[in-house]
């Protein structure tokens, strides 16, 4: 009987600490790390947020909207040529690969030297029907487009909404 | 000395109240519902999610993919952990991704839900840990909310776990009923996910608030410019009629700020939820943020009150009428197959009768010799395959049979010699099913 009532309070204690637990983690994940409160807090919280998949900060579209960028590249044969591929075009934009294959591309516009050589390859094999020398990676970033624009009958990937820059040529291996 | 008697009489009355509150907000007994209804989307959600991907599984995440494994373990948190870091073969890959792919599914409709949802999440955070570049708002999202779930008593309604619990309990006595199931910790595990959902719209739209071109009313014009959700009827609407942009931008905000705030009061609470499903909603509709968006409608289901949805299931009962099934309580076969039928009849629609004990005055014994009747309030009774074709359109716990029931002529054309056959046969099924059950027992208790 005194055992049954010390489990449910035990029980009770438990489950109350997890909450506070992990509701103290739901608030403090997001939250900025301006003060030495969260911070200390976030850095204990740490692990946990990290394992679990918990650490989010849900600023969605925020603060800013990135003006859009499409990667674009192309190949270079042993001729010389140059052919251009725009890899988004190739995907349904319905299909969820339509959002991973931007969110690797935003990944090789982002940081090259991290991903660019692993992409390269891989299209360097794609295309080795080309004869592949090198393949060339290119971001168009889009700049702004008002309504004005749209009402005098542009389009926002009119060039002169876009940059054109490099990100990164990779050497195909010798066939 | 009477003092420090009051004092701590004071301090025991304030910590006793501190402690009512706490489990007030915390601690009320709850049926799981709500989280079912959650488990239920997210389950779906993520099947069809992983199922697309599987064409791409070697691309996604195999190391000769997008993301090279030394790559990923340089940049990773050493908290971060993932199953695929220690896959080397691709039949492992496969392997997993295949089960894993089972367990969304028993997820989804709660089979052994209790191991399910554990490899359900353990698999999740392993697929957004070996490609962090691939994980997006949603991932973390489906992170959070399986977690959870993880933690919740899942399973006890609306699944397959209870459908089996309900049938046990009815092969003994048909007429046994099972009580739906309720705890204090389905009510904390609800609450921390009303709270997650709380949370995620309060910084969602904090986060807003900081920006120029949330603040100007023109986030709206500058998302559907972007390459990634441009789209020209869209655009070419909003440019003539600017102030479209102004009303969602600000609407937006508007329902981000509101809701963690409004959604905890009974009078506010149906509004700000309408409010939250008909932006994403929109997010789905314009954007094509289909997965993001029905799993954010399915975190919100946490704020459905159990009270709806039995109010729901009590109109649908009324709208349905009553139904009773009069079988052969003398046939085992018959009783199995009704102790199975009737526990898919969550809301309890059907009546049976057993005509052996309590005959029936609208259908003779004779009758009922041939084939089991469903016998309705206008007084019709319609038999054998007709019946069941009756109910599993009307019990929504049987929905998952209507495709074999409503498939133009072919279902009546292959139902009714198969119900006849087996009505016909139910004798020896029964004795076959008898020794089964007999082998099954002494097996046990061998």
């Amino acid at each position: 009987m005194i055992w049954n009532s010390w489990r449910q309070r035990l029980t009770y204690l438990v489950m109350s600490a997890f909450v506070a637990w992990h509701t103290l983690a739901m608030v403090i994940a997001p939250a900025p790390d301006s003060s030495v409160l969260v911070g200390t807090l976030r850095a204990a919280l740490q692990p946990y947020l990290t394992l679990f998949g918990l650490d989010n900060r849900w600023d969605f579209f925020a603060p800013t909207i990135g003006s859009g960028s499409q990667l674009h590249y192309s190949v270079e044969d042993a001729a010389g040529a140059r052919h251009s591929f725009t890899p988004a075009e190739q995907v349904s934009w319905f299909h969820p690969a339509y959002i991973w294959s931007r969110d690797w591309h935003y990944g090789i516009i982002d940081d090259p030297q991290l991903y660019a050589d692993r992409a390269g390859a891989l299209l360097c094999h794609e295309h080795a029907a080309l004869h592949p020398v090198s393949i060339t990676f290119v971001e168009y970033e889009q700049g702004e487009f008002t309504a004005a624009d749209l009402s005098s009958g542009k389009h926002p990937t009119d060039p002169e909404f876009i940059a054109v820059k490099t990100v990164k040529t990779v050497e195909c291996p010798a066939a | 000395m009477s003092g420090r008697v009051t004092l701590t009489r004071f301090a025991h009355d304030r910590f006793a109240a501190l402690s009512r509150a706490w489990s007030q907000v915390w601690f009320q007994d709850s049926p799981t519902s709500p989280l079912e209804l959650a488990r239920i989307g997210i389950g779906a959600a993520i099947l069809l999610h992983y199922t697309l991907a599987f064409p791409y599984i070697f691309d996604l995440w195999g190391d000769a993919g997008w993301m090279p494994r030394d790559v990923v373990l340089k940049i990773r948190d050493p908290w971060m952990q993932s199953v695929f870091y220690h896959f080397g073969a691709p039949w492992e890959w496969v392997a997993f991704h295949g089960l894993f792919l089972l367990c969304c599914a028993a997820f989804m409709v709660g089979w052994r839900t209790s191991l399910a949802k554990w490899i359900v999440l353990v698999g999740h955070i392993s697929y957004v840990y070996r490609n962090p570049m691939l994980a997006y708002g949603v991932d973390w999202i489906v992170a959070s909310l399986l977690f959870i779930l993880c933690a919740a008593p899942v399973g006890r309604a609306l699944s397959l776990d209870r459908v089996r619990a309900v049938r046990a309990a009815k092969v003994g006595n048909i007429e046994a009923r099972l009580p739906p199931y309720s705890s204090v910790w389905a009510g904390a595990c609800t609450r921390l996910m009303q709270i997650q959902m709380a949370v995620l719209f309060f910084y969602s739209a904090i986060s807003k608030l900081k920006a120029d071109i949330w603040l100007n009313g023109d986030a709206v014009w500058i998302v559907f410019t972007t390459s990634d959700y441009h789209n020209r009827i869209i655009l070419d609407v909003l440019a003539s009629h600017y102030w479209l942009v102004n009303l969602a931008t600000y609407g937006t905000i508007l329902i981000e700020i509101a809701f963690p705030f409004l959604i905890w009061q009974r009078s506010t609470r149906p509004y700000l939820l309408a409010a939250a499903i008909f932006l994403h909603l929109q997010f789905a509709l314009f954007m094509g943020l289909f997965y993001f968006s029905f799993v954010m409608i399915m975190g919100h289901m946490s704020f459905v009150r159990p009270e709806w949805l039995a109010r729901l299931g009590a109109a649908w009962k009324r709208a349905m009428g009553e139904m009773e099934m009069i079988y052969d309580g003398r046939c085992g076969f018959c009783v199995r197959s009704m102790a199975w039928f009737l526990a898919f009849d969550g809301l309890g629609q059907i009546k049976v009768r057993n005509f052996r004990t309590d005959p029936s005055a609208i259908v003779s014994d004779a009758q009922m010799e041939k084939a089991l009747y469903l016998v309705l309030p206008d007084g019709r009774a319609l038999p054998g395959f007709e019946a069941y074709r009756y109910v599993v359109l009307r019990v929504p716990g049987l929905w998952w049979q209507v495709p074999l029931f409503y498939v133009p002529v072919l279902s009546r054309l292959v139902g009714h010699p198969l119900y006849n056959w087996i009505a016909s046969h139910r004798s020896q099924l029964s004795s076959i099913g008898s020794r089964a059950v007999a082998g099954a027992s002494r097996q046990q208790q061998g």
